[in-house]
């Protein structure tokens, strides 16, 4: 369990309109697909398999949608260590081909003081050509880093 | 749009034509946040931290877990159709910690216009206390099945 919301907000606390530098994740190699495969255990064909992909009319197997949303983690966590991410959502708008890379990059919409510090961010992935991949937002609070953080 | 019937049992029980809609309820699954299988997600999935927490988007992987994967197979029609991840929403009350038991509740929504798979997951500890919320949009897409020609 993690506690949240008993501290003010620390002084270089974000405020609206702040930007996350924007990070590159891939490019996703068909071996890399397969991997994230076996250990989330998404092994839909679609992914895996040029048939497969070719018989939902796409050009190639398409990165797994859920490997890309999980790169918003440590974007977020790369740019600040003291936050728990409360809410985490994404749509998947593009295919990102196997073989290809993702930028990923966001910026915060909205900043709460009380009654606990929070940030809305949104954030956003893009494929090579700059197609819209992903576009989602996250609700975090603030939270003292441990340890591991 | 047709009522949907409110099936809260076993999925094995169930099965509801392509074009109808249909609600289904899964009996609690026991889970768990093994260290290898958190180390493993968090390697493949560009880890930013030097580990001891579980991954944001770790829970999607229980998406794979069999009585889950049966359940999506069977209602997005079996054979001949693919699910296409569409939208994904982690909500967190609480960290999920290494090395814990989880109780999954899980609910399962489809419907034949437009053709989407809604699933609504709820983490809990065995106490029954919840720590997250995931719903999962699947959009349902029929393969071309015809022979390249």
């Amino acid at each position: 369990m993690i506690e949240v919301g008993t501290e003010p907000a620390p002084p270089d606390w974000p405020k609206a309109g702040d930007e996350i530098r924007a990070q590159n994740f891939g490019p996703f190699a068909r071996e890399a697909l397969a991997r994230y495969a076996a250990v989330s255990g998404d092994d839909n064909p679609l992914h895996l398999d040029p048939n497969a992909a070719r018989a939902a009319r796409l050009a190639g197997p398409p990165v797994q949608g859920m490997l890309m949303l999980s790169c918003f983690e440590p974007l977020i966590m790369r740019w600040r260590r003291d936050l728990f991410i409360a809410r985490l959502s994404g749509k998947f708008l593009r295919p990102v081909l196997a073989g290809e890379g993702i930028r990923v990059s966001g910026r915060v919409m909205r900043r709460r003081d009380v009654p606990r510090p929070e940030l809305t961010l949104r954030l956003i992935a893009r494929a090579q050509n700059n197609d819209l991949a992903i576009l989602g937002e996250a609700a975090v609070l603030y939270k003292i880093p441990g340890p591991l953080s | 749009m047709k009522a949907a019937p409110n099936h809260a049992q076993s999925h094995d029980a169930m099965a509801p034509g392509p074009s109808e809609d249909a609600q289904v309820r899964l009996p609690p699954i026991r889970v768990r946040t093994g260290a290898n299988e958190v180390a493993g997600f968090l390697r493949e999935t560009g880890g930013a931290r030097t580990g001891g927490f579980v991954p944001v988007t770790f829970p999607a992987r229980w998406l794979a877990l069999p009585a889950i994967r049966g359940l999506i197979l069977q209602l997005i029609g079996g054979r001949g159709f693919l699910p296409v991840h569409e939208a994904q929403t982690f909500a967190y009350e609480h960290e999920l910690r290494i090395e814990a038991d989880y109780v999954l509740a899980v609910e399962a929504r489809r419907t034949a216009k437009p053709p989407r798979l809604t699933l609504k997951m709820a983490v809990s500890t065995g106490q029954g206390e919840i720590c997250a919320h995931l719903e999962t949009v699947l959009r349902i897409v029929p393969l071309n099945l015809e022979p390249a020609s």
